[in-house]
């Protein structure tokens, strides 16, 4: 089984600092990966190399068969049609209806610009209302985006995503910014429905007890460098708090880098 | 038959397909009715304009004998003119200093969350609005007839029409401030004043340096026409030569108008991007200033040496200005006699010393805004979106349109109404085309900056899916720009009605002729009477525009 995403020595610099320092990973099909770390520790610029959002400095990095440091724009954006994403901060736009946000998800198989729901095809406007169903949220279809609580405006978020029907999925942080019930509602959904659709999964946490209830595995990185990998289960708690310790970049990883 | 609404167990039934349409809400039933009244308002203008390309070409020639004329341009006497650039500075800045002084108690008067009561506020507000409605080229006509000919009638001129502007958008600003920090405040006991100067002030601040900054940029080019009225500054030396069909002189001028209005916009850039981004957060100085010596000033850092610098430069140009162009202020008192005298024979207005005249030059005013307004937003958007860092697709694209927007902008819209005229002949359709041009400048800027402060979540997420540059402007930057793209065109609308009152200056159309016609043979009478007219139109457009904003927000 060739793996999803492999990165190798993959480095992304900001000016002075290293986000990313020399990161080597490999995720299998249908794995559901949990990735952690202190803020700024350089996980939302890992997840965003992976679907070319931002360039790597140096090293390669190839998602579902393609190379993505050396992709060309096109290729780029045809990768990106089967790599879902859920930001931390959803990103809908806020003056636009529940369903037109969730079409926008669609945007990769269609061509040229849309603007307004109506420049939809109508089959495609069914799907995104189905997808808007199982997150829930099938009534507030025509509702403006910016009028939901924030836990239902990250389910319109994974509808959109859902209505790329992605190979993989990553998610930044998807319920950093929700309440622990709504958090364990939006987190319940994602899981199904990656369960439900087969689809690997690349997802930044904070809350460690959710991510060893989730994860099959656990990767951890401490100002850009990978210091922890290894299978979630037989993992304790402990281990992974060590992830957050801080300590001087020097000392050894917490774990075992080859999980 | 199974009854509508029956709940339970029932007769299988096809599952109801739910709507794949927006349902039809009475907010879009108002939205279309008002864009095709609004279409069929700039179909109505632009037919009776006469409105037709043909005009266009067959001006062609006269532009190039026009053009012909000007070659080479000339700059006869360059001390005088150079003089003369900068009196018409020194008026715009002192136009501007003073209707900031004007309308920060008037803000605070206007405002719902400080105004002292519902009577007060209401006059706070009648006095704003009167000083937008009036535009400030007949500010400068009238004044100049009560105080003569000189540089404080323009000065006065800029600084009440512009208060039209800054105390409206100064109070919107107090309004939309946190009142949080006020509460505070006034937690700790604050007095009335120390609350607002705590709690508020540093809120809206910033939004006034950009605002004030934004206004000195508008007066610069309202300045360099006052002196077409004899107000003072350039536009004197300007109208000289065009009277007396000097072109390559008039040219001359324009040449040098053009560099003080892109000087002072490069400066206004440097202004805002010095005054206006924020520190990095993190990096603040105080973190790592030693411990051992104990602060009690902020410490110079390079956003508080940029402060003190731009607000010692500004008093110090105030000042100067006042000496150079020998103004005393107390000549404002004295001259008060003088402008309520005027005033006084301003009433009661009258509306009939040239008959039905005065309703087709109101009508033709109306038109040619409209139809200035539509070919100006046409223009603008494909101009401005490519001016905007998320939509440009190369970096030449984004320099070429920033530049195409800031050299219209340096053109006052007066110029450009001469050059329509030389080229189509006299009559409102100079005028309009002067003013569609016009436009471009203003609208394509404000659309620009509209699309460079999308919220760049949307835009990624379109980008994360494998939308590509079409979808991306059309999902994620059209909608979030559109309702200011909406604000913004309506704003123009009645930027663009209240120029349309003074074309007629330079034979481009419109109630301007009447009015300074009126002024000049000293019918004071009936020049009240269309300041009124003006005043009305103007306050039921903006009305109109008010609703129209509220309904796409
Ligand atoms: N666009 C950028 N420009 C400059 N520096 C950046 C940029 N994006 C990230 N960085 C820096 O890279 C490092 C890693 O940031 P990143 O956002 O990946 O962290 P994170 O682990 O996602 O943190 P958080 O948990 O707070 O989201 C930080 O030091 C950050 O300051
Ligand atoms: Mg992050």
């Amino acid at each position: 089984m060739s793996p999803v995403i492999t990165t190798r020595a993959l480095t992304r610099r900001f000016g002075g600092t290293t986000a990313l320092d020399d990161v080597g990973l490999t995720v299998g099909e249908g794995e559901l990966t949990v990735l952690l770390g202190l803020s700024g520790s350089g996980k939302s610029t890992l997840l965003r190399c992976l679907n070319g959002l931002l360039p790597a400095s140096s090293g390669e990095i190839e998602v579902l068969g393609v190379r993505v440091d050396r992709a060309r724009p096109g290729e780029l954006r045809a990768l990106r049609t089967r790599v879902g994403f859920v930001f931390q901060q959803f990103h809908l736009v806020g003056r636009l209806s529940c369903l037109e946000n969730v079409l926008v998800g669609g945007l990769g198989r269609l061509r040229g610009p849309r603007y307004g729901v109506p420049t939809y095809p109508r089959a495609m406007r069914r799907e995104a209302l189905d997808h808007l169903e199982r997150v829930g949220l099938a009534d507030r279809a025509f509702q403006r985006a910016d009028t939901l609580s924030g836990g239902q405006q990250q389910r319109v978020a994974i509808a959109r995503t859902l209505m790329q029907r992605p190979a993989l999925l990553l998610a930044d942080e998807p319920v950093a910014s929700l309440d622990p019930e709504n958090a364990r509602v939006v987190m319940d959904l994602l899981v199904q429905v990656c369960l439900e659709e087969r689809m690997t999964v690349v997802c930044t946490l904070h809350q460690v007890d959710l991510a060893l209830g989730w994860a099959d595995r656990l990767i951890g990185l401490r100002q850009g460098v990978k210091v922890l990998d290894r299978a979630a289960a037989g993992l304790d708690r402990d281990a992974v708090m060590g992830v957050y310790r801080q300590v001087a970049p020097d000392a050894g990883p917490v774990g075992d880098r080859h999980g | 038959m199974a009854e509508p609404g029956h709940a339970g167990p029932g007769p299988a039934r096809p599952p109801v397909r739910p709507p794949v349409r927006p349902p039809l809400t009475a907010r879009h039933a108002r939205l279309t009715a008002a864009v095709l009244l609004a279409l069929a308002a700039v179909v109505t203008s632009a037919v009776s304009l006469d409105v037709s390309l043909t005009a266009f070409t067959e001006g062609a020639e006269d532009v190039g004998n026009l053009i012909d004329r000007m070659l080479p341009a000339r700059l006869d006497e360059p001390g005088r003119i150079v003089d003369l650039a900068v009196e018409t500075l020194l008026i715009a800045v002192l136009g501007t200093v003073l209707a900031t002084v004007l309308s920060v108690p008037l803000a605070f008067l206007a405002a719902r969350n400080t105004g002292p009561g519902r009577l007060v506020r209401t006059g706070a507000r009648g006095v704003i609005t009167f000083c937008r409605a009036v535009p400030d080229l007949v500010f400068a006509v009238l004044l100049v007839r009560a105080m003569g000919i000189g540089v404080l009638p323009g000065v006065l001129a800029l600084g009440l029409h512009s208060v039209g502007m800054l105390g409206k958008v100064f109070a919107e600003a107090i309004e939309d401030s946190d009142p949080g920090p006020r509460e505070a405040a006034r937690a700790t006991g604050a007095g009335r004043l120390q609350e607002l100067a705590a709690g508020v002030l540093p809120q809206v601040v910033p939004a006034w340096i950009s605002l004030f900054v934004y206004r000195i940029d508008i007066n610069l080019r309202t300045s360099v026409v006052l002196g077409f009225v004899g107000a003072g500054g350039i536009g004197f030396a300007l109208q000289d030569a065009l009277r007396g069909l000097v072109y390559d002189r008039a040219l001359g001028i324009v040449v040098v108008i053009l560099v003080i209005i892109a000087g002072m916009e490069l400066l206004s850039i440097g202004l805002r991007r010095l005054l206006l981004t924020r520190p990095v957060a993190g990096r603040a100085a105080g973190a790592t200033a030693p411990r051992d010596t104990v602060r009690v000033t902020a410490p110079w850092s390079r956003e508080r040496i940029a402060r003190f610098g731009s607000a010692a430069l500004l008093a110090a140009v105030t000042v100067h200005g006042l000496f150079a162009l020998e103004i005393d202020p107390r000549e404002v008192f004295t001259s008060l006699d003088d402008i309520a005298d005027m005033a006084g024979r301003m009433l009661p207005p009258d509306f009939t010393a040239v008959g039905g005249a005065l309703t087709t030059a109101l009508l033709e005013t109306l038109a040619i805004g409209v139809v200035a307004t539509a070919a100006g937003v046409v223009l603008s958007i494909p101009l401005g979106l490519l001016a905007a860092h998320p939509v440009a697709p190369h970096p030449l694209v984004y320099w070429g349109a920033r530049a195409t927007i800031l050299g219209v902008r340096a053109i006052p819209e007066l110029v450009l109404a001469i050059v329509f005229v030389a080229a189509i002949g006299l009559g409102p359709l100079a005028g309009a085309a002067a003013l569609a041009v016009g436009s471009v400048g203003f609208l394509g800027k404000l659309v620009a900056d509209a699309a460079e402060e999308i919220d760049p979540g949307p835009l990624e997420a379109v980008r994360a899916v494998g939308g590509g540059w079409w979808q991306r402007l059309s999902t994620a930057v059209v909608p979030q720009v559109v309702p200011s793209l909406v604000g913004s065109s309506l704003y123009l609308l009645d930027v663009n009605i209240r120029a349309s009152t003074v074309l007629g200056i330079v034979g481009a159309g419109g109630v301007g002729f009447l009015l300074f016609e009126a002024v000049r043979t000293l019918n004071f009478a009936f020049a009240g009477g269309i300041v009124l007219l003006v005043f009305v139109v103007v306050i039921v457009v903006e009305r109109c525009s008010g609703w129209l904003r509220r309904q796409v927000r």
